[in-house]
């Protein structure tokens, strides 16, 4: 996480603007700007201090103020050329901080470090050295322009069979990610709610969400749910989600409405209590009372000891759901992090300001 | 000119002797007659069929085209003849000789063309036509019926893979067997409880062998003025009115189908169902088919036991009728069961129809659907076919006005031996016409083919047409094959139509979006195999029906290690 606000810094940006920046931590300057001259790809180059500013504006819109900064102590691999040695620079030079405020965040439930990933078919990178920690109780929200990976980053997560990891970690609970199989990662409680959910004919969603649940249950060792338990189960999560049970009768996802798709997907999450909940724009194609809907059923299922992470294109989606951090993804990773703020900046001037912020 | 006019003379007024004589002489004969009847026959052939002759449905380039092929194909067809004559010694005695009589009549005709009249095929109508004289049917007012298709019978021949519909359903077998037609049904000869009758919800009709078993057949909550039941039981102004005009007309509507016109040829019984204008039945109407007597399987006894069941429906004005049909048999039997089902839709008139066929496995199944709908109506379809060695439905929908609704949706199972086969054709000739075809097969085994032609037919005045067509197969197994061939044929320049044909594995998307949920690889296969057919199945009508087809297909599907036999997935 704060490795990738120290990314984001040394590509020399300045956010002072938006981020009221605390002085009080200016860290060696120079330091940053010396790994700046390899580590800048994206944006104008101009370093200055702000990255680190930034860096402490970050933690200060969390609760414990060192959570992100901390977290870049985990030393990313080098193996992806120069931005891994930027990072290497920043993350030791970030290690200082507090360690007693440790105790006080959540665990780390995800970590991605330098995460490369092609497109299997056709060899095309999409990810290109992706960073991110998400601990239990944070909500992260990636935006980005079209095409920047932000998917493809949700799918590579939980396994889709289309994409290929060439390098890079993840971490989940302490267990490496891609050692796991879909459904594994699944049974660990990683969930996503795909963008455009695909249409199943001829399984109806009753079954299907039983299917899930008894799996998911029966890897926790739990007793699978009977088809009356599980709905005595399931109906208060419909309810929540202001859904009729007739929606249990149709075929997963055949003709479903853009609005109906996303509530059946978060009631699937609602449904496999998932740990770690990455939501792919589940705001599109939604009119204003689904929205509400799905939020407040997300919110509804926050917990001390789970994670949101959502992509999305629009601070709409981010009034219901307040993030934690905003991630900026362009070319394949994450270029620049900060707080809510950073939506509403892009809100209002787009990525182009970003970048001309400084 | 004069052989012509002799051809077609001659054909009806042959009609006047019964038809056995004829067979017999033409196969008797044949040796010495060859001659006269191959002239006959060339010389007709590059002529021009006469005007409105329905015997002479190919034109004479499809016949000239065939000529070096038919040459070809008949002496290959002498091979046989020499060993049906080896076989001949395991047959009875009198058949022995006309078979071979035939077999030889056909060997030295080898080089006569396709129009030739058929011997097999004759030889199968005089043996059916003995069959109804034999139940002193012959006058009953079904005459006119097998008066007309015996005339078209005689233009017909059997099919080969030469013919373009049945370019990959292989009927020869067939020609190769001995076929009887089954004797007069009787009612114990075979035990009701057998049967899969529905639960006393509605009404239904049974058909033993072809012939309506009043026994076994209710009718219960019939809404007043419907007429059910068989022809000789219906009310004359009934029979009038709407079946007479039903009778005629059959080599036009069989369009030289062979299948068609041996079933007219062999009818016992026609059963009609009558639902008057503004008539809502509220039930479905359950129609079971039974073959009840079926020949030996193998041995020198094995024939198959050739039944010809008739249905005809006519809906009235606003009328509504939902009609399920269920096919079945007595199993480890050797039977071929050929139906015909005519169904006639007035104007705003809807009709459900679900249809079931699940045959025993050495069984033959061959059916002529043909539906009319006038303007306004709706007609959809639910087929699910399972049975059978050879299972053929031909789906003619005509469309007499416009503003209709038709929907075709059906699924075929083919495994192990098994060929599947459905041509399909809606020919639309008026405006806004909608219609939906969804078409899917699952092949399961090496050895199983299933065979799909859907023909649209979207004809000058059918402006605004909305057609979509869409055929999917799921082969299974190494070497199963499926012969797919979607055909739109548009005239009409303002048009919605799209077909599309898909035949894959599983989709991976499909696939990925179950292992996602936590779901293993297995089960995602297995749910993701079975909701493949699931998704036309659980359109058919009636909670009885679709679960007996449930289990049907996960038995059939998890003796073959496709699904798991727990699988939590249900219709």
């Amino acid at each position: 996480m704060a490795a990738t606000g120290a990314v984001v810094s040394v590509t020399g940006v300045c956010w002072e603007a938006c981020f009221q920046p605390q002085r009080n931590r200016r860290v060696s300057a120079t330091k940053l700007q010396s790994s700046s001259a390899d580590a800048v790809v994206g944006f104008s180059r101009k370093c200055r201090v702000e990255g680190a500013t930034l860096m402490s504006s970050c933690s200060s819109a969390v609760k414990p103020s060192s959570s992100s900064v901390s977290s870049c102590s985990s030393k990313p691999q080098q193996h992806h050329g120069r931005r891994g040695r930027a990072f290497a620079t920043m993350a030791t030079m970030a290690e200082s901080p507090v360690a007693s405020e440790l105790e006080k965040v959540g665990d780390v439930l995800l970590e991605v470090r330098g995460l490369c990933a092609v497109v299997e078919a056709t060899g095309k990178e999409i990810l290109r050295g992706v960073d991110l920690t998400v601990r239990q109780g944070e909500v992260h929200a990636i935006m980005g322009k079209n095409g920047s990976g932000k998917s493809t980053l949700s799918k590579v997560l939980v396994g889709h069979p289309d994409y290929l990891v060439t390098s890079g970690t993840a971490t989940y609970k302490g267990e490496n990610l891609f050692d796991k199989e879909p459904e594994e990662r699944s049974h660990a409680g990683l969930f996503l709610s795909f963008q455009s959910p695909v249409e199943i004919p001829g399984v109806s969603n009753m079954d299907f969400l039983r299917m899930a649940c008894n799996a998911r249950r029966s890897s926790l060792g739990l007793p699978e749910f009977g088809p009356l338990e599980f709905y005595g189960f399931l109906s208060p999560k419909l309810a929540a989600l202001n859904m009729d049970p007739s929606f249990l009768d149709r075929n997963v996802n055949e003709g479903f409405s853009g609005g109906e798709k996303k509530r059946n997907e978060i009631l699937q999450l609602a449904v496999l209590e998932a740990d770690m909940a990455i939501l792919d724009e589940i705001d599109s194609g939604l009119d204003v009372d689904a929205l509400r809907d799905v939020a407040a059923a997300v919110n509804g299922l926050r917990k001390s000891d789970n994670a949101v992470l959502m992509i999305t294109h629009y601070q709409r989606l981010l009034d219901y759901i307040k993030p934690t951090y905003v991630h900026i993804m362009e070319a394949g990773r994450i270029v620049k992090t900060g707080d809510s703020s950073l939506a509403l900046q892009l809100e209002a001037g787009g990525y182009e300001a970003l970048k001309e912020s400084a | 000119m004069a052989p012509v006019l002799q051809h077609s003379i001659a054909g009806p007024a042959c009609f006047v002797v019964p038809r056995r004589t004829i067979a017999i002489a033409a196969a008797a004969t044949a040796p010495r007659s060859a001659a006269p009847r191959c002239n006959v026959a060339s010389v007709a052939e590059p002529q021009a069929p006469p005007a409105g002759s329905p015997s002479l449905p190919t034109g004479s380039a499809v016949s000239s085209r065939r000529y070096p092929r038919s040459v070809a194909l008949r002496t290959a067809l002498s091979e046989p003849a020499k060993s049906g004559a080896k076989i001949g010694g395991r047959r009875h005695g009198a058949y022995v000789q006309e078979a071979a009589l035939r077999d030889q009549a056909e060997a030295s005709m080898s080089f006569v063309s396709a129009s030739t009249p058929d011997l097999f095929l004759l030889d199968l109508a005089s043996k059916l036509e003995d069959s109804i004289a034999q139940d002193g049917l012959a006058n009953d007012p079904l005459a006119r019926l097998r008066e007309e298709a015996t005339e078209a019978t005689l233009s017909c021949h059997w099919p080969t893979n030469k013919d373009e519909s049945y370019r990959f359903t292989d009927v020869k077998f067939l020609k190769q067997a001995n076929i009887n037609p089954v004797n007069v049904p009787s009612e114990s000869s075979f035990d009701p409880a057998s049967l899969n009758l529905p639960d006393s919800n509605g009404s239904r009709l049974v058909f033993v062998d072809g012939v309506l078993c009043k026994n076994l057949s209710s009718l219960e909550d019939v809404p007043e003025g419907v007429v059910i039941g068989s022809i000789s039981s219906l009310p004359k102004e009934a029979v009038e009115e709407h079946v007479l005009p039903r009778l005629s007309g059959v080599a036009r509507r069989s369009e030289g189908d062979v299948y068609a016109c041996l079933n007219g040829v062999g009818a016992r019984d026609l059963v009609v169902v009558i639902v008057p204008t503004g008539v809502k039945v509220p039930k479905p109407l359950y129609v079971l088919y039974y073959s009840a007597q079926g020949g030996p399987v193998g041995g020198p006894d094995s024939a198959f036991a050739l039944s010809n069941p008739r249905l005809l429906v006519s809906v009235g004005k606003d009328a509504e009728l939902d009609l399920v049909e269920d096919f079945t048999g007595a199993p480890q039997t050797l039977y071929w069961t050929n139906s015909v089902c005519e169904i006639d839709i007035a104007e705003s008139g809807r009709v459900g129809h679900s249809y079931v066929q699940e045959q025993s496995l050495n069984a033959v199944h061959i059916r002529q659907t043909y539906v009319s709908q006038v303007t306004a109506s709706t007609y959809k379809l639910v087929e699910a076919g399972f049975g059978g060695r050879l299972s053929r439905h031909n789906l003619s929908i005509q469309q007499l006005g416009p503003d209709t609704i038709t929907e075709m949706s059906t699924f075929l199972l083919a495994g192990r031996k098994q060929l599947h086969d459905l041509h399909s054709k809606l020919v639309l000739d008026h405006p806004r016409g909608i219609s939906r075809q969804l078409h899917k097969c699952i092949v399961s085994d090496s050895s199983g083919h299933a065979v799909f032609d859907g023909n649209v037919r979207v004809n000058r005045f059918a402006q605004q047409t909305d057609a979509g067509q869409l055929s999917r197969s799921l082969l299974l197994a190494p070497r199963a094959t499926v012969n797919v061939k979607p055909n739109l044929q548009i005239i009409a320049n303002d048009v919605k139509c799209s077909h599309g044909a898909a035949i894959s594995d599983l989709e991976e998307d499909q696939l990925f979006y179950f292992r996602a949920r936590g779901i293993d690889v297995q089960t995602a296969r297995s749910a993701l195999v079975f909701s493949f057919g699931a998704e036309v199945l659980q359109k058919l009508v009636g909670e009885g029906l679709r679960k007996r087809v449930e289990n049907l297909v996960k038995s059939s599907l998890a003796a073959e290690g496709y699904i798991k036999p727990d699988l939590p997935v249900t219709i």
